[in-house]
């Protein structure tokens, strides 16, 4: 049951998400605790293997590009393919995947969050005197093992990926949330009800010992 | 399963605050120089692991939150009013001018008007920057202003209006009555490129798409909906565990 409400955690956490650009919606991996083994205490012979109940092992991003729109802005940036912004941060280089943009007082490419966005020459981009950026100007990195942080950033190792080529920038466009309403409606209501049946095995548990405690000894049937 | 609510809850105070960015799109969609806004969204920090059940690997997310990034300053469709006191601008710019308080600003709205004493005025009761004033006898057909901004006034020069710009537009701050103030991360006023021109005897229009805005809002509306019903199932949820004891 514990299991289920992170589940459930999770899935709200897509729904906030699903306006969110460059937003990638997370699945959660379950798995059984360490089974044990039973054996009969008397005569010491195998009597087979026992679970002890389901834990949330991994939470599994889909890192799969979504549908790209075209917004008129041109501080919009979108990826086309595989890949990430790099942003300088304070924490360090950071990635991401949104490209709400902005300028800042010097005339550098900045995300919402103010931090420099990192050209092909690892130095922060300029924006051109017409107020717009060239996206070729733009570094789009491949990272391995990518990982949220929050606002909309994202840790990983910069290198090649197999199976990934670089995508390339687009200007006045943005990339739409991977949340998907239907999905998580679904997975919200198959998690409910899993935790109902593991509300039921509860009462089921608690019947069969009810009845051990008081009927077992009893005379009458 | 309190964290769900909560995720759930910032998710929807999200929507609800881009609808409240979407009407004011709206409501000023016939408002002259008017810029819409430029919201987006950002998700929050993530939890990793600690609890019970929850292997260090797996990671959850608390929710989402909107973030301004200023406003789009596209062009809007410049209207012919046919009045030769007002002016629109054609390209990036604005026109420099002074509030009623005194304090500097930039605004797009080009609806001038001439005070009782002659001085060129804003249509929110402010002057334009440096002020201009129309010698008494000149009718306002008898105006003229140039692509550059100069003010000819029966054939004699009177002054010119001022065109500036700065670096970062989106960092402006609306001061309301359509102007904007410099703050120190959107940079001084510098002079506008050349290529900016000003038309006599037209308006800019708001840059307020309605079809944009409308679906805006629809979607605003599903998600904040959908949201909904991760706080019901939470509920629901919690619910449940309460019959566990009978």
């Amino acid at each position: 049951m514990l299991a289920e409400q992170l589940r459930q955690d999770q899935i709200a956490n897509d729904l906030s998400n699903s306006s969110t650009s460059g937003y990638k919606a997370e699945r959660t991996t379950q798995q059984s605790f360490g089974k044990l083994l039973l054996t009969n205490s008397v005569t010491g012979a195998s009597v087979g293997s026992q679970s002890t109940g389901v834990q949330v092992t991994n939470t599994v991003t889909d890192w799969t590009p979504q549908a790209i729109k075209d917004t008129g802005e041109p501080l919009d940036m979108a990826i086309n393919g595989d890949g990430f912004f790099a942003v300088q941060t304070d924490d360090g280089v950071r990635y991401t995947r949104n490209g709400e943009f902005q300028s800042d007082e010097q005339g550098n490419l900045v995300t919402a969050m103010g931090d420099p966005v990192l050209g092909r020459n690892n130095q922060p981009v300029k924006i051109g005197a017409d107020g717009k950026v060239d996206p070729r100007n733009l570094n789009v990195v491949l990272l391995n093992n990518p990982e949220k942080v929050g606002d909309n950033y994202i840790t990983g190792t910069p290198g090649a990926v197999a199976g990934q080529t670089a995508g390339t920038a687009r200007a006045g466009a943005l990339e739409g949330s991977g949340a998907n309403a239907n999905q998580a409606m679904v997975d919200m209501i198959e998690s409910m009800r899993a935790y109902e049946a593991g509300q039921k095995v509860i009462h089921t548990i608690d019947e069969t010992l009810g009845k051990a405690a008081s009927s077992v000894g009893s005379l009458s049937s | 399963m309190l964290e769900g609510l909560r995720t759930a809850s910032a998710g929807m105070l999200a929507q609800q605050q881009k609808m409240d960015a979407v009407a004011n799109d709206l409501a000023n969609a016939n408002t002259n120089g008017y810029k819409r806004q430029r919201v987006g969204f950002s998700d929050l920090l993530y939890e990793r692991g600690g609890r019970p059940t929850t292997s260090d690997d797996a990671q959850l997310g608390t929710g989402a939150r909107i973030v301004h990034n200023g406003r789009y300053f596209e062009q809007g469709n410049l209207q012919n009013t046919g009045d030769p006191m007002n002016v629109g601008i054609e390209g990036e710019g604005f026109l420099k001018v002074k509030l009623s308080d005194g304090r500097q600003a930039l605004t797009r709205d080009g609806d001038l008007h001439i005070d009782g004493q002659g001085r060129i005025v804003t249509s929110f009761g402010g002057f334009v920057e440096p002020k201009i004033t129309i010698p008494n006898n000149v009718q306002p057909s008898q105006i003229s202003i140039g692509q550059d901004g100069t003010v000819t006034a029966a054939g004699k020069n009177v002054g010119k209006l001022t065109l500036v710009n700065v670096r970062s537009p989106q960092n402006l701050e609306s001061v309301g009555d359509n102007a904007f103030v410099t703050t120190a991360s959107s940079g001084n006023a510098v002079a506008a490129p050349a290529a900016t021109n000003i038309k006599q005897g037209a308006l800019e229009s708001s840059n307020t798409d309605i079809s944009v805005a409308m679906t805006d809002m629809i979607e605003a509306q599903r998600t904040y909906q959908l949201t909904s019903k991760a706080i019901q199932t939470a509920d629901q949820m919690m619910e449940i565990a309460n019959g566990v004891k009978r």
